[in-house]
């Protein structure tokens, strides 16, 4: 009631502010998320989390909209001037929230630090420069044609130059990009986003004020204060919403969609999903994996169909490939092929009949039912006589074990940045390469030229027809060398107390557009 | 030798022990319920109907089913399955049994340590009693809890988790055990204090005794009846710290679900329908710990003189 009586009063006293805006009250809502930011640098992982942090701190150059379509956000306009280079306008009188203007040079800091920065140098590595033309004017250049540069510019977002140049009281570069260290940019931060950080405990919680001079004075947003806390217990974060304690949680797990769509005060949104969880056998640490009979015995004894239908309670598309439906690659022909018999003749030709002892890692709080997945798995796995060593462990910590193949087996999900097939290839079965950022998230260590050579060209195809071939082919020949397994794409979910209007502001990358959030 | 065993049956049924009993229906009720659950328990491998640490057994296609008798049960699963399709029944019973081991195994271990430490500290008095009270004050001072967590997640971060799946009972009771053992030393040491200025025990001191032999065949037989009472509460705490530390993750693995990983296995779902896979265990281990708690009530009220009822 309370809080109710200074917010009434807070937007009295503004509305009587000559220069007050209608949107302009004291709303402050509490979120509950399965996890918070593991770190503040936005170039240090590349993850949903970070993404998301992304979104509430920064800007990117351009956005996606619910429609799939681009919205201009830090770039007013662009024009593509020839088959190689895209000429962009910045918006005038952005400010972050240091209070230094946004330039182009701020552009091409954010761009130069991509390209150095582990997980995002192979998005950014088809382009070759960024030209700066004036102080709100810039070209991005590609080696070769590249159907995806708009894509790519949905991740750029631009950081403080100024803030993120010189050294720190240590002694270390500003700019570095650490990952998992104590680098200067995992501490302090500064965009030009809505929300700016004022508190952070990490496994706490991360508190958000919006940033008084915010440049999109047309945004509706109305939330002046958030507060972040991650839940890792799936039964305790919806039993928080449901008794009032927050009002937005993400994920909803399966098992509660019935029980909040019964509460009259909360709203659910669920969205297909493009997101594919699989797991990752790593060639290098297990020598059985290296024979594809064995990688194929697995494949065969995971069932997708029963993943799908009862931890996530059908609340997923069981996936026999990476690309989900409508994506240039997905070949419709390829099919789950779970049958544990045939898996178990294929263990003995490759002459392990008798089977073998595996580890496997999966985080516990950052998928939907990661965990309960994973032992699942475990079970099916010890079928064809193959004994898992599970650890489950929170994604603050599982990303370093990721980073260092510290297990045989490794479950991760992706969703294509791009959203374009090859994103995945380049990220997840691509040969392993440091240097271009190839393969940084393979923990197979799968590596097939061949297939690779294949990805390059689509890369480089401009006639549609002839793209999507190329990649289905790719999807095929993955799933015939059984260079992965993957289990399904996650279909998304969110919910909120009914004043609390998310359904506008959310989209099938799982970007919740939280500046644009209205609180009624 | 029958005629032995026939009047040491009629000795115990002549005495005290067995009389009140008799007339204690609580006390009837409760060795029943806990004979047939320990009998059920280590019969586990052949009552019940799968094993369920056979991960090759489950099947995620008959998971969350409920317990017989509900819509959409399957008379193959009478107790329901859990969110991974094992058979509640079995899991269960096998839990039981894990609960069990733990909760005697950590109170033979703690008895040991206890009585030999309470006799020695009693008995000698001095600086071995300083020392040795000294140190259990200290461990007191932690709670059991807090001395397992810290010592299970040394040793599961340093075996990994399939090797701690494998040692995970024997190191639990060593944990819980070690735990403790101040519990049990500090009460013998205290019967021990008023025993040892008895006679009987200056009388064995001047036949020429050695003093181990005075501590454990003269002195501690005298003080066996407390130690039986708390021995039988500690068994119930042992089952709940081992409960408590499974539902943190830290006990028995997902992979051999005890009756405390079971009920935390079932957390996720208890509000989502499925409230069987968490309530089910949960009854069968306050009932556990329940039919001992007031067994131990029994003996204690049996075994203190003071408290002679009419």
């Amino acid at each position: 009631m309370k809080k109710l009586m200074t917010a009434v009063l807070g937007s009295v006293a503004l509305a009587a502010a000559p220069m007050a805006v209608s949107a302009e009250t004291t709303h402050e809502i509490k979120l509950a998320y399965d996890a918070d930011p593991v770190t503040l640098d936005i170039h240090e992982q590349l993850s949903g989390g970070m993404l998301q942090l992304s979104h509430m701190a920064f800007d990117p150059l351009i956005r996606w909209t619910q429609e799939f379509e681009f919205e201009p956000r830090l770039a007013e306009s662009w024009e593509r001037v020839d088959d190689r280079t895209m000429r962009f306008t910045l918006r005038d009188g952005v400010q972050f929230h240091s209070g230094n203007e946004l330039t182009t040079e701020d552009v091409k800091f954010t761009f130069d630090r991509l390209k150095v920065s582990p997980d995002y140098k192979a998005i950014f590595r088809p382009f070759s420069e960024l030209r700066v033309i004036d102080e709100h004017t810039f070209e991005l250049v590609t080696d070769e044609p590249y159907p995806l540069v708009l894509n790519a510019a949905t991740y750029i977002f631009p950081l403080d130059s100024e803030f993120y140049t010189g050294e720190d009281a240590n002694g270390n570069d500003k700019a570095a990009v650490i990952k998992h260290g104590n680098s200067f940019a995992s501490r302090n931060m500064s965009g030009t986003g809505p929300y700016q950080v004022v508190e952070r405990q990490q496994g706490v919680k991360v508190v958000f004020e919006r940033f008084d001079n915010y440049w999109d004075s047309e945004s509706p947003g109305n939330v002046d204060r958030v507060v972040l806390t991650p839940i890792k217990e799936n039964n305790t974060r919806v039993s928080a919403l449901l008794s009032g304690g927050v009002d937005f949680i993400a994920p909803v797990p399966p098992t509660d969609l019935e029980r909040i769509r019964r509460d009259s005060n909360t709203d659910l949104v669920t969205m297909s999903g493009t997101r594919i969880i699989l797991f990752h056998l790593n060639q290098s640490r297990v020598e059985a994996f290296q024979d594809p009979r064995v990688r194929q015995a697995i494949a065969y004894a995971i069932n997708q169909e029963g993943i799908a239908a009862r931890i996530m309670k059908g609340f997923a598309t069981p996936a026999a490939q990476m690309s989900p439906e409508g994506y240039q690659g997905h070949n419709p022909s390829l099919q789950p092929r779970y049958d544990v018999e045939r898996a178990k003749e294929l263990m003995a030709e490759a002459g392990y009949e008798d089977g073998f002892t595996v580890t496997m890692m999966s985080p516990n709080n950052r998928y939907v039912n990661d965990d309960k997945i994973a032992q699942a798995a475990a079970a099916m796995l010890a079928r064809i006589n193959i004994k898992v060593d599970l650890k489950t462990l929170p994604k603050a910590q599982y990303w370093p074990e990721y980073d260092a193949r510290a297990a045989d087996i490794m479950l991760i999900g992706w969703h294509a940045d791009t959203e374009d097939s090859a994103n995945f290839f380049e990220f997840l079965t691509m040969c392993p390469d440091a240097d271009s950022g190839r393969g940084q998230y393979n923990a197979g260590n799968y590596c097939n030229e061949e297939i690779d050579a294949l990805v390059e060209q689509a890369n480089v195809e401009t006639d549609l027809d002839k793209r999507t071939a190329l990649l289905q082919e790719v999807e095929q020949r993955l799933y015939d060398d059984a260079a992965f397994v993957p289990l399904h794409w996650q279909d998304l979910a969110w919910a909120a107390r009914k004043n609390v209007r998310i359904e506008p502001i959310l989209n099938v990358m799982n970007f919740p557009y939280l500046g644009d959030l209205v609180v009624e | 030798m029958s005629a032995v065993t026939a009047s040491r049956w009629e000795r115990f049924r002549d005495s005290y022990l067995w009389y009140s009993f008799r007339r204690d229906k609580v006390a009837i009720v409760s060795l029943v319920v806990f004979v047939a659950m320990v009998a059920a328990a280590f019969l586990a491998p052949v009552l019940a109907p799968t094993d369920p640490y056979d991960l090759a057994q489950i099947d995620i296609m008959n998971s969350e089913l409920p317990p017989a008798g509900l819509a959409g049960s399957d008379p193959a699963f009478p107790l329901g399955t859990d969110a991974q399709g094992r058979d509640l029944m079995s899991t269960i019973l096998y839990g039981t049994r894990v609960s069990l081991l733990i909760g005697f195994g950590a109170v033979v271990l703690q008895s040991l340590l206890g009585i030999l430490f309470g006799l020695l500290a009693g008995y000698l008095g001095g600086r071995v009693d300083a020392i040795l009270m000294r140190i259990a004050d200290v461990q007191l001072s932690f709670s059991t809890l807090m001395v397992a967590i810290i010592v299970g997640a040394i040793f599961k971060a340093s075996f990994g988790n399939l090797m701690f799946g494998e040692i995970a009972i024997y190191l639990l009771i060593l944990i819980i055990g070690i735990a403790e053992w101040p519990q049990i030393a500090r009460t013998v040491r205290a019967s021990v204090l008023a025993e040892k200025k008895k006679e009987y025990v200056d009388a064995a001191k001047v036949m020429g005794f050695g003093t181990p032999r005075i501590m454990f065949r003269h002195i501690l037989p005298n003080t066996l009846s407390p130690i039986f009472v708390i021995a039988t509460v500690q068994i119930a705490n042992a089952i709940i710290s081992e409960a408590a530390l499974s539902f943190l993750g830290l006990g028995m693995p997902e992979t051999q679900p005890s009756l405390g990983s079971l009920i935390k296995s079932g957390f996720d779902y208890i509000q989502s329908g499925s409230w069987w896979i968490t309530l089910i265990p949960g009854l069968v281990l306050v009932v556990l710990v329940l039919v001992i708690n007031l067994l131990g009530d029994w003996l204690r009220d049996v075994l203190n003189p003071r408290l002679y009822k009419g």
